[in-house]
């Protein structure tokens, strides 16, 4: 990666700014024109460095008040059809099949979001004998205790 | 939030315009003019329901290693390791679940021996001996509207 690209993916990792032209806001403070600023970005999402440009949302605030990380045992031969199908739930956030610790046998993660404990508690229940999975843990979010970005390219010039 | 500001979050959530003007942009395609765009999306990060609007960066293809974790904690001691965990920009999601192990936290860290750096460092702060590690071996989905 190149150093202007380096400092442009840095001056932007505190997202765009509120104003006419945010862009050129990068490009001043980086040294080149904003049309070059527009190419480093479109080329980052085409690399696939940036994975997607636009706004993270709070779940709550969509109406999701009970969510679960709901980790489920399948079996090996199974994982790409039960994953894909699960993919498939527009409840269902985030799923990855995981390598666990020795005493630890549930290998699919999901995170399960509903509008109630009752929703979340029924959703469980028909994943589990859709798929006629084995053993699943639920493990209900109390508290969020901390939700940042990353923070990149910490030794870029400035 | 009305009408309006549910129609700007969901092109938020698509893709944002790569164009010099991109709140003009968005606000020809929803009949607004330039400047309510750039207030309502102010007002609704303001009240939390946008956390961040920006690019969303793939930490392995920075060369990063992201990891799930997870210890266990009893209640009294939660506070004094979110505090711990708090210092360490790389440890970007932290929550407290019931069941057992109860604290899950994600690590994104540049090398394998910072991990360990922060993973013994939170240990020695919390006096917890076990740090659970889940790397992932396949991704089947991350919905970026909830992200």
């Amino acid at each position: 990666m190149d150093t202007k690209t380096r400092q442009v993916l840095s001056e932007l990792q505190d997202g765009f700014k509120l104003e006419t032209r945010p862009f050129k806001r990068i490009a001043n403070q980086v040294g080149c024109s904003e049309e070059e600023v527009l190419e480093i970005i479109k080329r980052s999402r085409e690399e696939g460095l940036i994975r997607r440009i636009g706004a993270a949302v709070r779940p709550g605030h969509l109406g999701h008040t009970a969510n679960a990380l709901v980790v489920w045992q399948v079996a090996e031969d199974r994982i790409d059809e039960v994953g894909a199908a699960l993919a498939e739930m527009r409840e269902i956030s985030h799923c990855y099949e995981r390598e666990c610790p020795p005493n630890w046998p549930y290998n699919l993660f999901t995170m399960i979001h509903a509008r109630s404990e009752e929703e979340l508690d029924q959703l469980i229940a028909d994943i589990f004998q859709r798929f006629s999975l084995g053993q699943y843990k639920v493990l209900r979010t109390v508290k969020e205790l901390k939700k940042t970005s990353m923070r990149y390219f910490e030794d870029a010039a400035k | 939030m009305d009408e309006k500001d549910r129609e700007i979050l969901q092109m938020l959530q698509g893709s944002f315009p790569l164009d010099s003007e991109p709140y003009r942009v968005i606000g020809d395609k929803l009949w607004l003019d330039e400047v309510s765009v750039i207030s309502r999306i102010a007002r609704m990060i303001e009240s939390g329901a946008i956390r961040y609007l920006g690019p969303f960066f793939d930490s392995r293809k920075l060369g990063y290693k992201g990891c799930l974790a997870a210890m266990h904690v009893v209640p009294e001691q939660v506070e004094s390791a979110a505090a711990a965990m708090d210092q360490f920009s790389e440890i970007t999601h932290n929550y407290l679940r019931d069941g057992k192990p109860n604290l899950w936290f994600t690590v994104i860290a540049p090398t394998q021996e910072r991990r360990d750096e922060i993973f013994a460092t939170i240990k020695k702060a919390t006096g917890v001996d076990e740090i659970m590690i889940f790397p992932s071996k396949k991704f089947f989905k991350v919905k970026v509207d909830l992200d």
